[in-house]
């Protein structure tokens, strides 16, 4: 990782993408909490390509103010990507995320920094009054909220709210890429670090559009595969893929069994058993796959820069 | 020429194949180069060419100093021969050209001015194509395909012929037969792409002789499909892919185990019980060939950049 010598206390990383009328509302609520901030910060915007006259509001801000730096994207990234943006360009040792829609609120910010004085490495927030409207924003993340619990080790209320404070080394070590933003406590595990939750305020949306809809579902649950992959498997992937292949071995076998029987002893035509011998191919095909793909697997993490989940060991109270 | 953009050198490199006619060529470029009144560099990336087209090249580089030739020792095609262009070309602007595509060199400060305009990327749109008539729709099929894939308007996307600025192509990582999605993946990062009509001349012209360049075509088409959309989630395309093609197969096989658990007739010879396994093996490989990817994304996640910077302000 790289060491920065100009390290400052703290960043806050906000990506944003249409919100003109929120941005500087926005920025005096966070200068109206920092001010009772006794070390030095940061406030990193990253422009997702808004159309919409943002960057020039922020522009403005930009000059009169140096610890607000402005990152414009050439086009429309995603919030992922707008993220790691803001990650990579953070010189804070503790970074704080929030959306740029004032649905979260910016007092939080202190309460979030002596969570993570407690010794946790992530503090993500909890919406426990979340003002959404039901059925399309509630209801679906709860949904979501509790598949991601239940494939990934982390167990918090409320994965999806964009309020969350990091430690400099975690947020060193996430990679951000596709749409994992929605993962980012998961993908924290993925590295090892220590997470908890802590109950934060939620205002409804008054200004703008929010950019979330539910077509996305199908993603969100491939996502979660690999994430689990990841999670549980990333050391030795042979381990997954290979039991996968010995279950469908397994069943191959079983049917090999079943067709020996009726061959062998209750005299059924072979023709007859037709049925079964396809079946038989098709799980030792699919069996054999697996096996040969978990090896390319292993191969793959091999060959990958990374390692994983070493850390942190030594984190936590210093 | 105040503006400082309008005075920056220009790298013309082209790529020059067996059976182009040097001479007149480079004399044509010339002679469109001096009209912009600019500083420029014209090189010439000889790609392994085994008749007498060296001997032409050297030639015509003893007479001008600002010609100069590059001879690649291995045919290398047109992403090698842009590579070793770029490694020698000193200009901000860059102009790459084949010069097999044959399009009219007085073109090229057409280009060179919507660059000036403020455009980050210029694709030559050849037109009036004069090359084959099966070309052509060949062509015109293709980037139909190709526009209507990505968010972008394209009547030309493998003309051979473009200019941009030197760090757009610097932001792009090409490599192969890539080189003809240089547009698009400059589209991706977020650059400005225009076309530029440009004439194509009249004459020889290589010809799509077999069906494996058409093959390649559609090969291209699922590239650039898979490029632009799902190169860093490659599980939510091979995912909903396989499981498709799964659930399709489970359904057959659940209708006929029905039809059958019904005594509605044997079910053993039946062609759409094969049917069935082979679409479930293919979405079940489909899935596992996805997490692959994404595992092979994830480990290499150090190397992946997906976002392009414009502009930041108190750094």
């Amino acid at each position: 990782m790289k060491k920065n010598s100009n390290s400052i206390a703290l960043s806050i990383v906000i990506p944003v993408y249409n919100e003109r009328e929120n941005v500087s509302r926005l920025y005096e609520k966070l200068k109206d909490v920092l001010s009772h901030f006794r070390n030095s910060y940061e406030i990193i915007v990253v422009d997702d390509g808004s159309q919409d006259g943002t960057f020039e509001i922020l522009k403005s801000i930009a000059q009169k103010d140096p610890c607000f730096r402005v990152i414009r994207l050439r086009r429309n990234f995603g919030q992922s990507a707008a993220m790691a943006v803001g990650f990579r360009m953070s010189r804070g040792e503790k970074i704080i995320t929030m959306d740029g829609d004032l649905q979260n609120d910016p007092e939080d910010i202190p309460l979030l920094l002596q969570k993570l004085e407690e010794g946790y490495d992530v503090v993500s927030g909890w919406r426990k009054n979340r003002k959404d409207k039901m059925l399309v924003r509630k209801i679906p993340s709860w949904i979501a909220n509790r598949l991601i619990c239940s494939v990934t080790d982390v167990r918090l209320h409320d994965t999806g709210c964009a309020l969350k404070a990091f430690r400099k080394e975690v947020v060193d070590r996430i990679r951000l890429y596709g749409e994992l933003h929605r993962f980012l406590p998961a993908l924290a595990r993925v590295e090892g670090a220590s997470i908890t939750e802590m109950v934060v305020r939620h205002h409804p949306r008054r200004f703008g559009r929010s950019k979330y809809n539910l077509t996305r579902t199908f993603k969100v649950l491939m996502d979660m595969t690999s994430l689990y992959l990841f999670l549980k498997h990333l050391r030795n992937p042979l381990r997954f893929f290979g039991s996968m292949a010995m279950g469908f071995f397994g069943i191959a076998m079983l049917l090999c069994v079943w067709i020996a029987y009726l061959a062998g002893i209750r005299h059924f035509p072979l023709l007859d058993l037709n049925v079964l011998v396809t079946l038989v191919f098709l799980f030792f095909v699919a069996g054999f796959q697996w096996m040969f793909i978990g090896i390319v697997a292993t191969l793959v993490v091999r060959t990958g820069n990374r390692e994983w989940g070493i850390l942190f060991q030594r984190m936590g109270h210093e | 020429m105040a503006d400082p953009k309008k005075r920056s050198k220009i790298s013309v490199i082209v790529m020059i194949s067996p059976g182009i006619s040097v001479d007149s060529l480079v004399h044509e470029l010339m002679d469109s180069l001096h009209s912009l009144r600019r500083p420029f560099e014209l090189i010439l990336v000889d790609d392994a060419t085994t008749d007498s087209t060296f001997s032409m090249l050297r030639r015509v580089a003893q007479k001008e100093k600002r010609i100069r030739v590059i001879r690649l020792r291995t045919r290398s095609g047109e992403a090698g021969a842009l590579e070793a262009g770029l490694r020698c070309a000193s200009g901000s602007v860059v102009v790459y050209m084949n010069a097999q595509v044959r399009v009219n060199p007085k073109g090229i400060p057409l280009l060179i001015h919507r660059l000036d305009e403020g455009a980050d990327f210029v694709i030559g749109y050849r037109f009036p194509r004069r090359d084959s008539f099966l070309n052509r729709w060949v062509s015109f099929g293709f980037n139909w395909l190709v526009s209507r894939i990505t968010q972008f308007r394209f009547h030309d996307v493998h003309s051979g012929i473009f200019a941009t600025r030197r760090e757009v192509l610097n932001h792009i990582r090409f490599y192969g037969d890539m080189v003809h999605f240089i547009p698009l993946l400059a589209g991706q990062q977020g650059y400005q792409l225009v076309e530029q009509k440009i004439e194509q001349l009249p004459g020889k012209f290589r010809q799509s002789k077999y069906p494996k360049e058409y093959m390649q075509r559609l090969l291209d088409i699922l590239t650039v499909f898979f490029l632009t959309r799902y190169s860093k989630k490659p599980i939510h395309f091979m995912g909903f892919v396989g499981i498709v093609f799964a659930l399709v197969g489970l359904a057959i096989e659940i209708y006929l185990f029905i039809y059958r658990i019904l005594g509605l007739g044997a079910i053993a010879g039946r062609p759409l019980l094969l049917l069935g396994a082979l679409l479930l093996v293919i979405g079940i490989q489909m899935i596992s060939i996805g997490l692959i990817g994404e595992m092979i994304i994830f480990t290499h996640a150090d190397t992946v950049k997906e976002y392009n910077i414009e502009e930041i302000i108190n750094e």
